[in-house]
């Protein structure tokens, strides 16, 4: 149970950067998840938590102390990594087992700790088994549960329920979670998963090739993305982004989307006329655009261009012009595709960048 | 997981015929192999004229001449009272369990970096280590003997191990450096966030390797085993091996068939089970299914 701080941390692969001067400062006893895109440095940041990995320039600070030269044995961590890394020559309880045997505790608190970790993942009837012997699924839950027998400074979890059923996906999620808001170890958790990240964790680091775009708490993140990429890495279905223009002068200014004219309320209004950036990269989630074959007063002209039934409502992608819009219709929505229909949305629950950078403009 | 058992599958008629053609192949192998062995091990137990008697060419009916013989140890008797071969036996084990083992210690650290490191050169360092092995001892046993002679190493056992192992050192770098790339780097990561330091990691690692390193220590000792030129030059005198002990049965007025024969037997019976060990251990593939890979 310890704070543990990022500070201006750099990593280069020969000429590659994998991570890019990364600055975080994570409380004791939170739970952070790191979240990004295949490839974006989250394994690399974790790894050189766990001192597994050389850090090229910057300091990794735990309490206070910097650990940069500090073995992984000396670190007080636990890992589960994205590939298992299990013994082989091992059984599933040995595995298990092996930290604590380490640490020197008696043969009894270690067989009661490791049943009691394998019965929480469901693979307490394949303790004597080896690895080999195991699937997927339950080598990686048998890497969790090396890392949960102990009772570390911090957990380092990489991608850990990735390839479990979507079922005992969701029962890790909550297991793991309440597992940490018990002990309240310090927790960085890395995903590609953005379910993941939004349920379970207190913050959300997000990053994308080597930078940490964003670093707050779900609600934030979702609500006031820092920019258009993270707006739209981060909500399931994707928010829809459209390039549009300012128009009219301060006062009645409104926007410009090939020719239609969207008004603005009176917030967005100040805040882009103050802003004054004449190209615009709008965003619209899709349950806050409708859709309709009617046409109604303010609505914009588009074409269905796909239908997918998401189970309680419908998501319909229209194109106008070359953009795609998404947007959530109940299943009564009947549009197939190439038929014309009328996308509508209101200002209020608009996402506004600006074209150039990408940055959100600002309140 | 994938499992190991063997899949049948329609075959077509030249599998047919190679499935006829092969056990026979093999019983052809098999004879060739073993006759020398067997006509040995025979004529250990021969007194020397039951030894020549030999059915003559063609007379394929007198075969059973070769078996009418009244069994003896005097050969035996004879190399271990006359001939000190309990010496020389115990010379060949300490001389190749020695070198196997400095082999095996030093060849595993050093494979082990190999492996697990990298820096500039390293492809010409593992290079320059085989290359050692590259020439024929014959020709490098003349400047070794200058070197081992005024180091006052020339006939004892402690030169005859270091003669053995610089021969067998690169052979057990490459081996093992092998057997180490084969094991994934992540479970001495994990060993080493489990609360081991690196050197306890790589003790958790062997036991992953310890088909291939039994393996090898059973192929130096066979290699230091049976090795000639050495055991007459390096280790003469003072550290002879059974090698070069049967040798000097063979004298010019004199050839010794029976004490020869039952040399053989005692060099070669030892080294039997140890190579049927050799094809257990070599049986790899342990470490599948612990890393995803
Ligand atoms: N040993 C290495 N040598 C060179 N480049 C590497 C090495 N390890 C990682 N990289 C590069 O560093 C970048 C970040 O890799 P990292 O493993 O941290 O990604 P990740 O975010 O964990 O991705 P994933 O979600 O696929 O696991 C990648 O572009 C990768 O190619
Ligand atoms: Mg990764």
């Amino acid at each position: 149970m310890v704070a543990v701080s990022f500070n201006n941390v750099w990593k280069d692969y020969g000429d590659s950067v994998a991570v890019r001067d990364l600055n975080m400062n994570i409380k004791d006893g939170e739970f952070v998840s790191l979240l990004g895109p295949s490839g974006c440095g989250k394994s690399t940041s974790l790894r050189m938590l766990a001192g597994l990995e050389h850090i090229t320039s910057g300091e990794i600070v735990f309490g206070d102390k910097v650990v940069n030269q500090l073995p992984p044995k000396d670190r007080d961590i636990a890992m589960v990594f994205e590939n298992y890394a299990l013994y082989p020559h091992k059984t599933i309880f040995d595995n298990i087992a092996n930290p604590l045997k380490r640490a020197k505790i008696s043969p009894s608190e270690i067989t009661r700790r490791v049943n009691e970790a394998a019965k929480l993942l469901e693979i307490d009837h394949l303790l004597e088994r080896r690895p080999q012997e195991l699937s997927g699924g339950q080598k990686q839950r048998t890497a969790i549960g090396r890392a949960i027998v102990r009772q570390p400074q911090v957990y380092l979890f990489d991608e850990p329920i990735a390839h479990l059923d979507a079922k005992l996906r969701a029962r890790m999620r909550s297991e793991l979670k309440h597992m940490q808001f018990n002990l309240g170890v310090t927790t960085i958790y890395v995903t590609h998963d953005q379910l993941e990240a939004l349920t379970m964790a207190d913050r959300i680091a997000v990053m994308n090739d080597g930078v940490l775009q964003q670093f707050g708490t779900p609600q934030e993140i979702y609500e006031n993305p820092v920019n258009s990429w993270v707006a739209t890495f981060v909500g399931e279905p994707q928010m829809s982004l459209m390039e549009m223009s300012m128009t009219g002068e301060k006062g009645d200014a409104a926007l410009d989307f090939f020719g239609n004219i969207i008004s603005l309320d009176a917030a967005s209004s100040s805040r882009l006329t103050k802003a004054g950036i004449a190209d615009l990269l709008v965003g619209v989630r899709p349950d806050k655009a409708s859709v309709s074959l009617q046409e109604t007063p303010g609505a914009i002209k588009a074409e269905v261009y796909s239908r997918q039934l998401l189970g309680a409502d419908v998501l319909v992608e229209v194109a106008i012009g070359k953009t795609r819009v998404r947007a959530k219709a109940d299943t009564s929505f009947m549009g197939n595709v190439g038929e014309p229909c009328y996308l509508n949305f209101s200002s209020e629950n608009l996402y506004y960048f600006n074209a150039e950078d990408g940055k959100v403009v600002e309140r | 997981m994938a499992s190991r058992e063997l899949i049948s599958y329609d075959t077509g008629a030249t599998v047919k015929i190679l499935k006829w053609v092969s056990p026979v192949f093999l019983g052809a192998y098999l004879i060739w192999a073993l006759l020398p062995l067997f006509i040995m091990l025979m004529a250990s137990f021969k007194d020397l004229l039951d030894a020549f008697t030999l059915p003559k060419p063609g007379q394929w009916g007198d075969v059973g001449v070769f078996f009418d013989f009244s069994p003896t140890i005097t050969h035996y008797i004879a190399l271990f009272a006359e001939n000190n071969f309990g010496t020389y036996l115990f010379n060949s084990l300490v001389a190749s369990v020695g070198s196997a083992m400095i082999a095996v210690t030093l060849g595993s650290m050093c494979a082990y970096s190999l492996s697990r490191t990298e820096f500039r050169g390293k492809k010409d360092l593992l290079f320059w280590i085989i290359s050692t092995r590259m020439a024929p001892i014959v020709a490098v046993i003349v400047p070794l003997y200058a070197i081992f002679r005024s180091a006052d190493l020339v006939g004892t056992l402690p030169g005859l191990i270091l003669a053995f192992t610089t021969f067998n050192l690169p052979f057990a770098i490459w081996m093992l450096k092998g057997f180490f790339d084969g094991v994934p780097y992540a479970i001495e990561e994990a060993a080493q966030v489990d609360g081991n330091n690196r050197f306890q990691a790589f003790l958790m690692i062997l036991p992953l390797v310890a088909p291939g390193i039994g393996a090898f220590v059973i192929l130096c000792i066979l290699f230091a085993w049976n090795d000639f030129l050495f055991a007459t030059i390096i280790g003469s005198g003072g550290a002879k091996t059974l090698p070069a002990a049967t040798k000097e049965l063979v004298q010019p007025q004199n050839i010794d068939w029976g004490k020869i024969m039952a040399a053989g037997v005692v060099t070669t019976a030892p080294m039997i089970p140890l190579g049927l060990l050799v094809r257990r251990y070599l049986v790899a593939g342990l470490t599948m299914g612990a890393v995803k890979e």
